[in-house]
C-alpha cells in the first residue's frame, strides 16, 4: 500500500491555544477519505499545513512521499475554504492563469476541465458575475487542471444548493474512478457518507476516530435519523409506524415526523409500503455531524 | 518549466489583462508629448519670427522641448515631478495588481500550491512589476519619439541629440525603481492591506523626510534649544546635515531629473541661481543615487523574501 497523505504528531498552536494537537493519521493513494468535524475542529487548519500554506508548530506531514511545502504540491489540486479568483478575469482566464503558473498544462486541458465540471457556457464571463455554484465549480476545474493525484478539499460543497451538491458529489466520483487520492473535509456526515471509504474525524484539534465509514457507524449505535414522512391516509401511516415500534409526532393533517435507526432507515419507505401506507413524500434530515459527535465523544449526549 | 519562468509567464498575463494600466500607459505616452507639441505650435506660430527667436533662442527650446530627443527626454523627466510622481503611481499600481490582489481576492493560498517555490513566485513578480515599469518607460520614450518626429514636419526641430545618454538615463531609472517596488511589496504584505500598503508607499518616504526637515529647521533655530542641544552633545550634527544625500526619493528621481539641470544651462541659467537648481534637482552624482537606491532595494529586499518565507497563509 503507497501511502499518498501522511501526518506525524501534527500539530499547530496559535499563541495560547492549539488549533491542531498531535495529529497522525495516514491516507493510501487512491482511497477517499472524509475529514469530519465541527466547525473550528481544526479541519482547516490540518488542510493548510498539508498544502504547505501553514507551518506546523511540530510534527511532520508529506504528501507523494515528500514533506511540505515542496515540489510534490504541484501534483496536489486544492480547494480550500472559499473558492477564490481575480474576479476582473473570466473564469478561462482564471484556468489560464493558474496553468500558466503551474507550468506544466496543456493548453487543451482548460477546455477539458471547463467541460468536465459543465462551465464552458460561463466561462468567457469576468468572475465576478458568477455565483456561489457556479464559483465551487471553477474551483473544482481549477484543482483539477494538472490532472493531481492528490485532492485536499475543504468544505468543497458549503454554498450550493441540492442539485449543486449532487452534481458536485457526482464530479468527485468521477475524480475518484481515475485513481486520485482524495481528502474532503466536512462537518456533515450526510454530506460525505455517499463516496468515502473511510472517515477521520477531528474535534478541537485532536484525532477522534480514524476508520471506516460503518466502524463509524457501529460506535454511533442507536443514532436514529430523523424523517418527515406524508401519507395518503394519516391514520394507516400512524399505524403503521406504531406496528414498527417508531416513536413519531404527527405532523399536520397527512404526515408524521418519525426517527428511525440508522441501520433501517433505507428501507422506511418500504417497510410503511408493505404495511399498505401510501407514501406521498418521505424526507430525512441531514444529520449534523456536531450532534452525532456529541455521542461520539460523549456518551451521554451532553455537550461538554 | 522552471518556476520562475513560470510565474513570469502567469504574472504577465495577469497583467496584459489589467486595464487601468493601459489608461495609464495611454496618459502617459500620448497625453505629454501632444500637450508638449500644442506648447510648441503656439510659440512657433507666435514667436518665431519675432524678436525673441534673434540668435535662434525659440528654435534652440523647441529642439529643446519639441524634437524627437526633447519629447523622449521630456517622457523621462515630466513623470519625475509630478506629485506624487508617475513612477511611484505605476509602481502602486502593479504592486497592488500583482501582491495586493493576492491578500484581498485571498489568492496566496492558491497561488502557492499551485507553485509552491515562494522564492520564485515573489522573484517572478518582482521581475514581471520591474519589467511591466521599464516596458511603461520604454513605451514613453518611443512614444516621444514618434510625436517628434511628426513635429518636425512643422516645427524647426531635428532628429539629432545624444540618444545614448537618455538611453542609459532611462536604463538607470528603470533600475532605480526597484526600491519602490520592494518597499511596495513589503508594505502590502507586512500590513496585509493592499490599500494601506499602497497609500503608505505613496506618502512614508516623504513623510519621514518632511519630519526631517521639521526637525533640522528646529535644531538651526538660535539659541540652543533642546533639540539642538542634543545634536551637538552627541556630535552627529555633520552627519546629520548630510542625511538628505541619503533619502529615498532625493536619489530615486536623480536619473529622471537629471535632464532638467542640463536645460537649466542650455537655457543660459547658471549654477549661481540656486534656488532655481534646488527646485528642479539636488545635483547628486548617478553613481551616488545608483549606490544609494541599490542599498535600499536590498534592505527592503532581505525584509520582504525574510518575512514571505516564513509567513503562513491564512
Amino acid at each position: 500500500m503507497t501511502i499518498a497523505i501522511s501526518a506525524t504528531g501534527l500539530t499547530k498552536q496559535y499563541g495560547r491555544s492549539k488549533a491542531v494537537t498531535d495529529l497522525t493519521f495516514e491516507v493510501a493513494q487512491g482511497e477517499i477519505v472524509g475529514f469530519l468535524g465541527p466547525n473550528g475542529a481544526g479541519k482547516t487548519t490540518t488542510l493548510r499545513m498539508l498544502a504547505g500554506l501553514v507551518r506546523p508548530s511540530a510534527g511532520t506531514c508529506s504528501v507523494l512521499g515528500a514533506s511540505v511545502p515542496g515540489p510534490t504540491l504541484r501534483r496536489v489540486g486544492t480547494m480550500i475554504e472559499e473558492p477564490s479568483f481575480y474576479p476582473y478575469l473570466t473564469g478561462r482566464d482564471n484556468l489560464r492563469h493558474a496553468a500558466l503558473l503551474h507550468g506544466d498544462v496543456p493548453a487543451t486541458r482548460i477546455d477539458e476541465a471547463l467541460e468536465f465540471v459543465l462551465m464552458q457556457d460561463a466561462a468567457n464571463k469576468k468572475v465576478r458575475a458568477y455565483s456561489q455554484g457556479m464559483r465551487q465549480r471553477l474551483a473544482l476545474a481549477r484543482a483539477l487542471l494538472w490532472r493531481p493525484q492528490v485532492l485536499l478539499l475543504d468544505e468543497p460543497t458549503n454554498g450550493l444548493d441540492p442539485t449543486g451538491i449532487a452534481e458536485f458529489r457526482e464530479a468527485l466520483r468521477a475524480v475518484a474512478q481515475s485513481g486520485a487520492t482524495v481528502l474532503v473535509s466536512s462537518h456533515i456526515l450526510a454530506e460525505v457518507e455517499k463516496f468515502v471509504d473511510r472517515v477521520l474525524a477531528i474535534d478541537k484539534g485532536n484525532l477522534r476516530f480514524d476508520g471506516t465509514l460503518s466502524a463509524l457507524l457501529d460506535r454511533m449505535g442507536d443514532q436514529q435519523v430523523s424523517y418527515t414522512v406524508r401519507a395518503a391516509d394519516s391514520a394507516v401511516l400512524r399505524t403503521a409506524l406504531g406496528d414498527l415500534g417508531y416513536a413519531f409526532t404527527p405532523r399536520g393533517a397527512d404526515g408524521a415526523d418519525v426517527l428511525v435507526p440508522r441501520e433501517r432507515a433505507d428501507d422506511l419507505v418500504s417497510d410503511l409500503t408493505q404495511r399498505g401506507v401510501k407514501v406521498l413524500a418521505a424526507a430525512a434530515h441531514g444529520d449534523d455531524l456536531e450532534a452525532a459527535y456529541l455521542k461520539l465523544v460523549n456518551p451521554s449526549g451532553r455537550p461538554t | 518549466m522552471s518556476p520562475l519562468l513560470a510565474v513570469i509567464r502567469a504574472e504577465t498575463f495577469k497583467v496584459l489583462r489589467k486595464r487601468r494600466l493601459y489608461v495609464l500607459a495611454g496618459l502617459y505616452w500620448v497625453l505629454l508629448p501632444v500637450l508638449a507639441l500644442i506648447v510648441a505650435r503656439v510659440l512657433n506660430t507666435t514667436l518665431a519670427s519675432s524678436f525673441a527667436n534673434e540668435g535662434g533662442n525659440i528654435d534652440q527650446t523647441l529642439q529643446l522641448f519639441a524634437s524627437p530627443i526633447g519629447l523622449a527626454r521630456l517622457a523621462l523627466t515630466g513623470p519625475a515631478y509630478t506629485s506624487p510622481t508617475l513612477y511611484i503611481v505605476a509602481v502602486t499600481l502593479i504592486a497592488a495588481l500583482l501582491i495586493g490582489d493576492e491578500r484581498s481576492q485571498n489568492m496566496w493560498k492558491t497561488v502557492l500550491v499551485v507553485q509552491p517555490s515562494r522564492v520564485a513566485v515573489m522573484t517572478g513578480k518582482v521581475i514581471v512589476a520591474l519589467g511591466s515599469i521599464a516596458a511603461l518607460m520604454a513605451g514613453a520614450a518611443v512614444a516621444g519619439f514618434i510625436f517628434g518626429a511628426i513635429g518636425t514636419t512643422f516645427l524647426p526641430t531635428h532628429f539629432g541629440g545624444n540618444w545614448l545618454e537618455l538611453a542609459g538615463l532611462y536604463g538607470l531609472q528603470a533600475l532605480q525603481l526597484l526600491a519602490p517596488i520592494l518597499l511596495a511589496f513589503l508594505l502590502i504584505t507586512l500590513v496585509k492591506s493592499g490599500v494601506l500598503g499602497v497609500v503608505m508607499v505613496l506618502f512614508l518616504p516623504s513623510l519621514i523626510e518632511t519630519i526631517y526637515t521639521i526637525i533640522n529647521t528646529i535644531s538651526q533655530v538660535q539659541p540652543l534649544n533642546r533639540i539642538n542641544a542634543v545634536f551637538q552633545a552627541i556630535k552627529l550634527q555633520a552627519v546629520w546635515q548630510e542625511l538628505p544625500k541619503y533619502f529615498f526619493t532625493a536619489n530615486l528621481y536623480a536619473p529622471g531629473r537629471k535632464p532638467a539641470t542640463s536645460w537649466l544651462k542650455e537655457l543660459g541659467v547658471g549654477e549661481e541661481f540656486e534656488p532655481l537648481q534646488n527646485l528642479l534637482g539636488n545635483g547628486l552624482p548617478l553613481t551616488h543615487s545608483a549606490l544609494v537606491m541599490a542599498g535600499y532595494a536590498l534592505i527592503f529586499g532581505v525584509l520582504l523574501y525574510w518575512w514571505f518565507l516564513r509567513r503562513d497563509i491564512d
